[in-house]
């Protein structure tokens, strides 16, 4: 066991440190899409730096580094305070399913355009009808020569309207059992037939949107991982979501728990026993969240798939999450009823967590059955 | 960065695993506890002795927690954990020696000790060994009336000792909590009522996740404190803070929720898995509370 970063690791270590510091581009702007276009410049001069496509292969314009090292980019872009990078869905989830399951030409065609922030890419999995039960989904897609003509409707798509690709599951096959209809599409979002709704949310933010899909053509040559093979595709979207957005979102803990620490104080709160009791137990459980998402890089690293605390992350990072903004609330005290400043808007916010991608119910689902052989329902 | 047992250490886990298993089933385990006066024989102590255990720490914290953790998972009634902390806190524990810890007045395994230290590391003479009926009936829990005699100390660094001692106490609640969840798991896969088993309701299911959430979590916070305190001395008070509060809940919470699983029959004396609860709940109220430890940390962490 070594828990400290080889003499190559710190090396990067360092190499990033430098670099972030030298090329921080300051606070983002306001505005959503003032916003968007800065963390757009942001990833690309990540990308010219290499860094954008770290563990992607050489060949698609990635680094071939280790998972170790994107770990230690996360951090130190956090720790920085650097912003996300735009095309966050292309990176975490569209890339890896093209590099897992796409041909030699889709990964040339694709790959590429994901890292430099040319086109950015969203996700139309969950339908109206179709939430946890992702594969009763009933977007039909009905093949037209060499093309599919796609009818439906998506729901929670974050970045639609920025996005030229979407990775799209539709049914092509209704008589077949319902895992194996399925096919898994790149679709262009730039066509009349898509059309984009924002959806507002409890923030009263629309970070998500709504897709109506109404004749939408995509070529043939843009199904990944084969007709029918939709589900197996999906899969590894959804795994690379669990498990590469995990890290990210764990170093996002540390630093909200930091911010929440000062404000503590600044509230006066710190020497209320309950408050420092409850502060003490997220402070164990942030340390778990990260602890747990190395050990789960070490694993993969070693056998190639993560151990059984790579199921619990999402999960536990949702509870520790949601529970670091109650925690803030109930210290602001009546202050959080003029609803301006961080907490209030995080609160509201993070009541996603234990919902998107994957409930805490269906992950508990997956911990009981495919970790504990507890039997199906 | 390796977040993992070494070839070496994952040798000494499963050689533990194996010849615990083996000489603690669990009938025996409750004959130790139930029937045998001192809760340990001459034969298991002199294997533990043979194997190098009572001096393990030597090798390093890690070591000892993985041998710790097995403890716990068999539950094996055993003086060596009173004898590594005595060990710990400068007592002599060589050549087969058993020690036992003062703390608040009560001392494990005292009645069978030669040597008693307190908590501050220094030797206890002249003490009046009393045994009291323990919470936990795999450890013996003796009464200790000290004569207030000024004590000298026996030269351990205490800071780092009391650390390990913490930490290791926390690993055996994560043997604890897992072996209790696999009794859980075992159950509600053969248990039928309504016709199936009580593992297909998510309301049995959801509660065996949860066991593995603070079962893993709680493994890997004591892995890290375990190493920090061989590798990274700074930042092991954080560490093993953390370590004791999250393994220390986790150790009591897991059997509680193993026994609703196991519903009426986990409530008798006949089921084996009272003496897992009984040692969760005693080692979270041992080397601090969790609530201690949660003051520990915001202090630490800067609050």
């Amino acid at each position: 066991m070594d828990l400290s970063l080889s003499p190559p690791e710190r090396e990067f270590r360092d190499a990033v440190r430098d670099w972030i510091a030298a090329n921080h581009p300051g606070p983002e702007p306001a505005g959503d899409s003032e916003q968007f276009e800065f963390r757009r410049a942001w990833q690309r001069a990540v990308n010219e730096r290499g860094w954008a496509g770290l563990t992607w292969p050489a060949e698609y314009g990635g680094a071939g580094g280790t998972l170790v090292e994107q770990a230690i980019l996360f951090e130190e872009v956090a720790r920085a305070g650097a912003p996300p990078m735009a095309n966050i869905l292309g990176l975490a989830m569209g890339g890896p399913t093209v590099i897992a399951h796409g041909s030699e030409e889709q990964r040339r065609r694709f790959l590429p355009p994901i890292l430099s922030a040319d086109e950015i890419w969203c996700q139309g999995f969950s339908e109206p009808d179709s939430g946890s039960d992702l594969a009763s989904l009933k977007t039909r897609a009905v093949r037209d020569g060499d093309e599919w003509v796609v009818t439906g409707q998506k729901v929670w798509t974050t970045y639609a309207h920025e996005a030229k690709w979407c990775m799209l599951v539709a049914r092509t096959d209704p008589d077949a059992p319902r895992h194996r209809g399925l096919t898994y599409f790149l679709m262009d979002m730039e066509q009349d037939a898509v059309e984009v709704r924002p959806l507002v949310q409890i923030t009263g933010e629309a970070e998500f949107n709504e897709l109506f899909i109404d004749g939408a053509r995509i070529p043939h040559e843009n199904i990944v991982g084969g007709e029918g093979n939709g589900w197996p595709v999906a899969i590894t979207t959804l795994m690379h979501e669990r498990a590469g957005l995990a890290f990210a979102l764990q170093v996002s803990v540390q630093i909200a728990l930091r911010e929440l620490r000062d404000d503590i104080r600044e509230a006066g709160r710190a020497d209320d026993p309950l408050v420092r009791q409850r502060f003490g137990q997220l402070y164990a459980e942030a340390q778990v969240l990260r602890l747990n998402a190395y050990r789960g890089l070490t694993a993969i690293s070693k056998r190639g798939a993560p151990g059984p605390e790579g199921s619990l992350g999402k999960w536990h990072w949702a509870e520790v999450n949601q529970g670091l903004t109650e925690l803030a609330m109930d210290v602001l005290g009546p202050r959080v009823l003029i609803a301006d400043g961080r907490w209030p808007r995080r609160f509201l916010r993070a009541r996603a967590n234990s919902i998107e991608g994957g409930t805490t119910e269906i992950l508990k689902n997956i911990v009981a059955e495919r970790v504990l052989g507890l039997p199906r329902a | 960065m390796n977040f993992d047992l070494s070839e070496d250490q994952r040798t000494i886990k499963s050689t533990a695993r194996e010849l615990l298993a083996a000489r603690y089933p669990l009938a025996e385990v409750r004959r130790l506890a139930l029937d045998d006066e001192r809760g340990f024989t001459d034969a298991q102590w002199e294997e533990m002795v043979a194997l190098g255990w009572p001096e393990i720490a030597e090798l390093g914290t890690v070591e000892m927690i993985v041998v710790a953790e097995e403890l716990g998972y068999a539950l094996a009634p055993t003086p060596l954990q009173s004898t590594w902390v005595a060990g710990l806190l400068g007592a002599d524990v060589s050549g087969g020696r058993r020690g036992a810890v003062v703390m608040d007045g009560m001392a494990a395994d005292a009645g069978s000790a030669d040597v008693l230290v307190d908590w501050d590391g220094a030797e206890v003479s002249g003490a009046s060994v009393e045994p009291a009926r323990g919470l936990d009936p795999t450890r013996r829990m003796f009464l200790i009336s000290a004569p207030p005699a000024p004590r000298s100390p026996l030269g351990a660094d205490v800071e780092r000792a009391r650390l390990q001692a913490t930490v290791m106490n926390a690993a055996e609640s994560v043997g604890v909590a897992e072996r209790a969840m696999g009794l859980a798991v075992e159950y509600a896969k053969e248990r039928k009522q309504f016709g199936r088993a009580i593992g297909t309701y998510q309301a049995v299911s959801h509660a065996c996740a949860q066991m593995l959430l603070e079962v893993e979590g709680a493994r890997s916070a004591v892995y890290w404190a375990a190493w920090a305190l061989d590798h990274e001395p700074e930042a092991a008070p954080l560490a093993a803070a953390c370590a004791k509060a999250y393994a220390g809940d986790a150790g009591r919470r897991v059997p509680r929720s193993a026994l609703q699983v196991h519903g009426g029959i986990g409530f008798t004396w006949e089921h084996d898995l009272h003496f897992f609860l009984k040692r969760g709940e005693a080692n979270a109220h041992a080397y601090g509370s969790g609530a201690a430890h949660r003051e520990q940390i915001a202090a630490l962490a800067g609050l």
